[in-house]
């Protein structure tokens, strides 16, 4: 017997629908077996978790509502990071480029936004974290096409500075440090959701609609459209299929790569102004680890920006949820959503396999004729 | 306190609690020249770290307790090369994952057992006296250097061993050789009769278990005290970094060690040695301790750069085909 492993024709969708469902409900099981073996029913579990701790509570506007505040910042990460990787820049720098942009728009709402508008400081908030996570990246960018530096390694490294910087930030007490209060003799972040913050709309009810969901939905749209319709998108397509190609076509690889790492970053920019002005202040935390989730989003979605919706929005609910169930499953940990959400990425990747290689197996010693 | 036992101190915190960075290092190290860039350094330490205490403690044994981190590790390392070796998929994110996954399973079984009564490490003699110092007779009496160089646990020792012994290997046997020709190239190495995909599963595997032992080691070195605060606390990403430091090489690795190892220990200590020299070390103190933490990755990215720049092949230890799948078919 000899085991062949051949490349598969393209499968329609909805096998490849039903192959990654199938890998979602395996690590579902999975789980449920563990869940099992600490003495925990996982049909209880499970419904606890996925209803988020909904049902019967009279306060679960409050918890779409705070679902909605995970949601916009991952989504919006994993999106951004979804543009590099099309070309196989490999931007494992969500988190240092979130929390530089976190700190720009900190930087503008203290030292503006008691003089400024409302508006306007907000629009500033955006731009200035914008720019400044788009440079964090674009200097990743130009190293890689100017001399081939790793990108992989470098943005990791690059994290931890950006990460130091933050907890420097928070925990030195100076008369230069404006980013923390002054009426504390310890170090705490200072607050300025008084003067800013991101407006929220009632739709009836007590349920309000935070004006960045919006947003996101929409930046969400012009991406899909820049990908799917814009010369420039499909620019990334040819340079992510193979950059000799794109080369031999007259494109300018280099200055495709830059755009694209400078858009991908800024968005992550973004995606930081937005956690900043809805929470009104800064924190140590403040990446909710997006940078590293959004990676294994964008993953699971095979970077389909619509995907990308869909799946952000289950790991929000498995991270939520597992918090909410954690209150009346006192044994199981919340760090149970971590582990599900590994066992479910592994057992996508192995789906993959599948859809992608056939496994064959032949008959060692000469062809069956039958 | 004694001026001259504040350095011997000083020297002493940067082996111990720097060492597990060495095995981290040398896994990786391992894992690398297969041709797999494994990102999950840190989830593997993790999952080395509670199941070799854990284990280690069960058994009132540190031998178990170092097996099972080896184990534990190990088997991650094989979860790997299952999907990055056999299933193709792409070896960032595979890391990566392990990383979530492996903290996951950290916090998920610490709080599960705290639940229900956490091993401690004091109430287990054989761990307790297995982890104390050992002299080495001679050396160890040297003034200021001896105590604080040459008078340490067994996992300090073991640490070293490792390190040299995976130098030898690699340079020094055909079987290393192999391996190396695996990394820079599986397509050739496959040519000249190479089992390229069990070379990289053997090599995935021993280096990933390297990496359990120094999290079982770091889980000692805290005292087996389980807190929010995971045991590893980012020492899998400065192995990470190091190993690029360490241009691929196991035995700079023990150097690059000692060198992030000091801007490591001066966080902790820099205040007791301003304290101790006012005049000459005073102005340590005003030195912000997030500097030092940075420093390792600062100092890495900064590597990183000049290499790139330099860019003589050949003088790097990258192994060429880092990162890349080998799908033989494709040859």
């Amino acid at each position: 017997m000899h085991i062949h492993i051949v490349k598969r024709d393209k499968l329609p969708l909805w096998k490849k629908c039903c192959f990654y469902l199938a890998a979602v409900l395996a690590a579902l099981v999975l789980g449920g077996v563990v869940l099992l073996s600490i003495g925990v029913n996982p049909l209880e579990y499970y419904t606890r978790m996925f209803t988020m701790g909904t049902m019967g509570n009279p306060i679960a506007y409050r918890v779409f509502e705070n679902y909605l505040k995970d949601f916009v910042p991952l989504v919006l990460t994993s999106v951004a990071l979804s543009l590099a990787f099309k070309m196989r820049f490999w931007n494992i720098g969500g988190e240092g480029q979130f929390i530089m942009g976190a700190i720009s728009a900190a930087f503008v709402a203290l030292k503006l936004g008691p003089s400024l508008p409302n508006a306007v400081t907000l629009l500033l908030m955006c731009l200035a974290a914008m720019v400044v996570a788009g440079l964090y990246g674009l200097l990743v960018a130009a190293l890689k096409v100017r001399f081939g530096t790793n990108e992989t390694l470098l943005t990791l490294m690059l994290n931890y500075v950006a990460l130091y910087v933050l907890i420097f930030l928070g925990e030195t007490k100076a008369d230069w440090n404006f980013f923390l209060r002054e009426d504390s003799v310890r170090p705490v972040f200072a607050s300025f959701s008084d003067w800013v913050k991101f407006p929220a709309f009632s739709l009836g009810g007590r349920f309000t609609l935070n004006i960045c969901v919006i947003l996101t939905v929409v930046v969400g749209l012009l991406v899909y459209l820049y990908l799917k319709k814009t010369k420039q998108g499909y620019e990334i397509a040819v340079v992510g299929d193979s950059a000799g190609t794109a080369r031999y076509a007259g494109m300018k690889v280099n200055r495709i790569v830059l755009r694209t790492v400078f858009l991908s970053a800024c968005l992550i920019g973004l995606a930081a102004a937005f956690k900043v002005g809805t929470a009104g202040i800064l924190s140590t935390a403040i990446t909710n680890d997006v940078g590293w989730t959004g990676i294994i989003v964008a993953w699971l979605a095979q970077l389909n920006t619509v995907a990308i919706f869909l799946v952000a929005a289950l790991i929000c609910v498995l991270h939520n949820g597992s918090v909410a169930a954690a209150a009346t499953f006192s044994r199981v940990d919340s760090s149970f959503a971590n582990m599900l959400q590994g066992a479910i990425l592994f057992l996508v990747l192995a789906a993959d396999f599948f859809i992608r290689f056939r496994v064959v197996i032949t008959k060692k010693g000469g062809r069956d004729n039958g | 306190m004694d001026k001259l036992a504040v350095l011997t101190a000083f020297l002493h915190s940067i082996v111990v609690y720097n060492i597990p960075l060495l095995y981290g290092t040398v896994g990786e190290i391992t894992v690398e020249k297969s041709g797999s860039l494994n990102l999950g350094v840190e989830g593997i330490m993790a999952a080395g770290a509670i199941f070799g205490y854990i284990f280690g403690c069960y058994a009132n044994s540190l031998l178990v307790g170092i097996l099972a981190g080896f184990a534990a590790g190990a088997l991650c390392g094989l979860l790997f090369a299952l999907l990055t070796v056999t299933l193709q998929a792409n070896q960032n994110i595979t890391g990566l994952t392990l990383t979530t996954f492996g903290l996951g399973l950290y916090f998920f079984v610490g709080n599960s057992l705290k639940a229900s009564g956490w091993p401690v490490m004091n109430d287990f003699a054989n761990i307790k006296e297995g982890f104390a110092d050992l002299s080495i007779p001679l050396l160890s009496d040297i003034p200021l250097l001896g105590k604080g160089l040459f008078s340490h646990n067994i996992l300090v020792y073991l640490g070293i061993v490792i390190a040299i012994g995976m130098w030898w290997y690699l340079n020094k046997t055909s079987l290393g050789l192999r391996l190396r020709a695996v990394g820079e190239n599986p397509a050739a190495a496959d040519s000249v009769g190479i089992n390229v995909n069990r070379s990289k599963y053997l090599h995935i595997c021993l280096g990933c278990g390297i990496m359990g032992i120094g999290g079982y080691y770091m889980g000692l070195n805290m005292g087996g005290s389980f807190n929010s605060s995971c045991w590893i606390n980012g020492y899998g990403w400065i192995a990470v970094a190091l190993v690029i430091f360490a241009n691929w090489n196991t035995a700079l690795a023990i150097v690059g060690t000692f060198v992030f190892g000091f801007f490591n220990t001066l966080r902790v200590s820099g205040s007791s040695l301003a304290a101790a020299f006012p005049g000459a070390l005073g102005w340590l103190a005003s030195i912000p301790t997030q500097l030092y933490q940075a420093l390792p990755f600062i100092i890495t990215a900064i590597v990183l750069i000049i290499t790139s720049i330099r860019n003589k092949r050949g003088s790097s230890g990258l192994p060429a085909a880092l990162g890349l799948n080998y799908y033989r078919e494709d040859r």
